[in-house]
């Protein structure tokens, strides 16, 4: 098992791939913590109806603004860590070493996780040093809750989650590139989109906070947006929640991947 | 010289392993690829497993790999499913297409990858770059790859874990003449150290030379396996004389069968051409052509493969080893080569 999982990881730092990565998720963690910072600690943000929330959910918000593109980047890892196998035919290799699917998947799995929390430290470089510097000069306290901690913490696990729906998504979807496409469009476009529409019914208020982006919001615990009726899930029902969600799609690719044949 | 170290390195590993694939049909759909099969092979030998192209070859070896689930039968190596090796590295090594690289990715790295999985040193990498001549542009991205790198690379990675068993599926494709010179006195290296091999192609030419056994498959089933001796047939030669019914009745009486064959010359049912000479001489009868009788390989290999394709049924119940009369051509003279095998390797290896 352990031989496996060293495989994936050297399959994922021996191309080109993990460091542009590592180049986007820092930028991202740093640009959209400096700018949320500055937005809503401005003294008029809630008239400019900036998000709103206690000086805690402020600070996480900061902390994790670049989350929201950091887990699109790492849905986009998790497909490629099977999709580029596909794509290549690398998969016979894979195979050919690990012919025990389960113990091949479950390696992949393990190595997700743990380059999620890799990417997700290269984010908390980016966010925390800048976010805190744009809050202090605010005059705004850059640490005011052990809270905070939890959520830094999260945010790691969230990453790592999202790669794994990449997974089971660049399973369902073998087309590499059309798994890019659909999974980007669904959590960027349709799933705001549907929970902007949903949440103004009763019963789709009821389900919006179940969406995989609100849960992952609600983990972190940040800001929400002004004038929603929706009641958002507390942080540890959105993990659960996400949790779910990744297990149920890299279970579901574990089991294509076993039966299918290789081709 | 790099061979012959990497013989030293490879001393004391146990022998091949026996392969055995019995009653294995593999269906997609109403479409039958492989059609119960069954063949053995054996140690330290190599075996060619021909057959035209789509005629179930790579599916039977995706299917001894557990790559491919059997509709039925099943493909052992040893007695054990592929997929139930503890170490499948260090039993098997195959090298499948010569296209399974990530582009973006050098061929060192890729070796990396299937070691680290398969638990290997990275020292035996750069000892398998060595090895297969491609140690300084194995550094480059396997996108910038000519097809000939590619299946060196390949072989690279089948040689990993230092197998017993080698699965090679179309090696030759792509390379050179030298290439393939160099291929072929690798593979003898390796069958002489004990190794199975089983090296499938879709000409019976281009193995021709390199194999010791054949499986020829048609339609999924098979049509013939056996030694290469067995499928050349009895030696056989040709002689030409002015006259041809003296000469038959003087090979008669030295207990050596003739017959008139095609275009007025005689075909004498033994390998000994000095005998033919002698007998030839004592008879008083001028000779002006004594040669052997070759067996045209392309011909029996087509007649075969195309055989079963016109008449399905046919070719799975023709006897393992058995020798159709009918199959060898007379006439043929496709004069092979007779470079020493392990002389030529050893050059490859050497750039």
């Amino acid at each position: 098992m352990g031989a496996a999982i060293k495989s994936e990881f050297r399959k994922f730092f021996t191309t080109r791939l993990w460091w542009g990565m590592a180049i986007g998720i820092f930028l991202a963690a740093a640009l959209f913590s400096a700018f949320f910072a500055y937005f809503t600690t401005s003294a008029t943000a809630t008239e400019e109806g900036a998000p709103t929330g206690d000086p805690v959910q402020i600070v996480n918000s900061v902390y994790t603004a670049g989350l929201g593109v950091g887990y699109l980047l790492m849905l986009t890892v998790g497909i490629l860590q099977i999709g580029s196998e596909y794509r290549h035919k690398t998969i016979t290799s894979t195979l050919l070493s690990t012919p025990n699917r389960v113990r091949a998947m479950l390696a992949k799995i393990v190595a997700l996780l743990g380059i999620g929390a890799l990417y997700g430290l290269v984010s908390l470089l980016g966010s925390v040093t800048v976010g805190a510097i744009t809050l202090m000069v605010r005059d705004v306290d850059p640490f005011p809750s052990i809270e905070v901690l939890r959520t830094l913490a999260l945010s790691l696990l969230a990453l790592g989650l999202w790669s794994l729906i990449g997974l089971g998504l660049g399973i369902l979807i073998p087309n590499m590139v059309a798994a890019i496409l659909v999974g980007v469009g669904v959590a960027w476009i349709v799933e705001p989109l549907l929970s902007f529409g949903l949440s103004n019914l009763d019963w789709g208020a009821k389900i919006v906070p179940y969406f995989p982006s609100n849960a992952t919001n609600a983990m972190v615990n940040g800001v929400t947006a002004q004038g929603t009726d929706v009641t958002f899930l507390s942080w540890w029902a959105g993990a659960l929640v996400l949790a779910a969600y990744a297990a149920a799609l890299s279970a579901f690719g574990t089991w294509r991947t076993v039966r299918q044949d290789v081709s | 010289m790099t061979a012959a170290t990497t013989t030293t390195s490879t001393q004391g590993t146990p022998g091949g392993a026996h392969i055995e694939i019995r009653d294995l049909t593999k269906s997609f759909g109403s479409f039958t690829a492989v059609d119960n099969l069954s063949f053995e092979v054996q140690p330290g030998r190599i075996t060619g497993f021909l057959g035209p192209n789509g005629a179930g070859k790579t599916t039977t070896l995706r299917m001894l790999l557990g790559l491919v689930h059997p509709t039925s039968g099943t493909a052992r190596i040893d007695g054990r499913d592929y997929r139930d090796l503890d170490r499948p590295l260090s039993v098997v090594g195959s090298a499948l297409e010569a296209t399974n690289f990530h582009p973006g990715r050098s061929g060192r790295d890729h070796l990396r990858v299937i070691a680290a999985a398969g638990g290997l040193p990275d020292s035996r990498v750069d000892e398998l770059l060595e090895l297969t001549g491609i140690p300084a542009a194995a550094r480059k991205r396997a996108g910038e790859y000519s097809m000939g790198m590619r299946q060196r690379l390949g072989l690279a990675a089948a040689l990993l874990g230092d197998p017993r068993v080698l699965i090679l599926d179309e090696p030759a494709n792509g390379l050179d003449p030298e290439g393939i010179r160099w291929l072929r006195g690798f593979l003898r290296h390796l069958a002489g150290e004990g190794k199975t091999i089983l090296v499938s192609s879709h000409l019976l030419q281009e193995v021709e030379q390199t194999v010791d056994d054949v499986v020829i498959i048609a339609n999924g089933r098979l049509v013939r396996s056996g030694t290469m001796a067995e499928l050349h047939g009895a030696p056989t030669t040709i002689v030409r004389t002015s006259d041809n019914d003296r000469l038959v009745g003087a090979l008669r009486v030295a207990d050596v069968m003739a017959a008139p064959g095609a275009d007025g010359e005689l075909v004498v049912e033994t390998g000994d051409k000095r005998l033919v000479g002698d007998v030839a001489l004592q008879a008083g009868v001028p000779v002006w052509e004594l040669r052997d009788r070759r067996t045209d390989l392309e011909a029996l290999f087509f007649q075969l493969t195309e055989g079963t394709n016109r008449n399905l049924g046919d070719g799975a119940t023709s006897l393992p080893g058995a020798t159709q009369p009918g199959a060898t051509q007379p006439g043929a003279t496709a004069d092979a080569p007779t470079e020493t095998d392990a002389i030529s390797g050893r050059e490859g290896a050497n750039e």
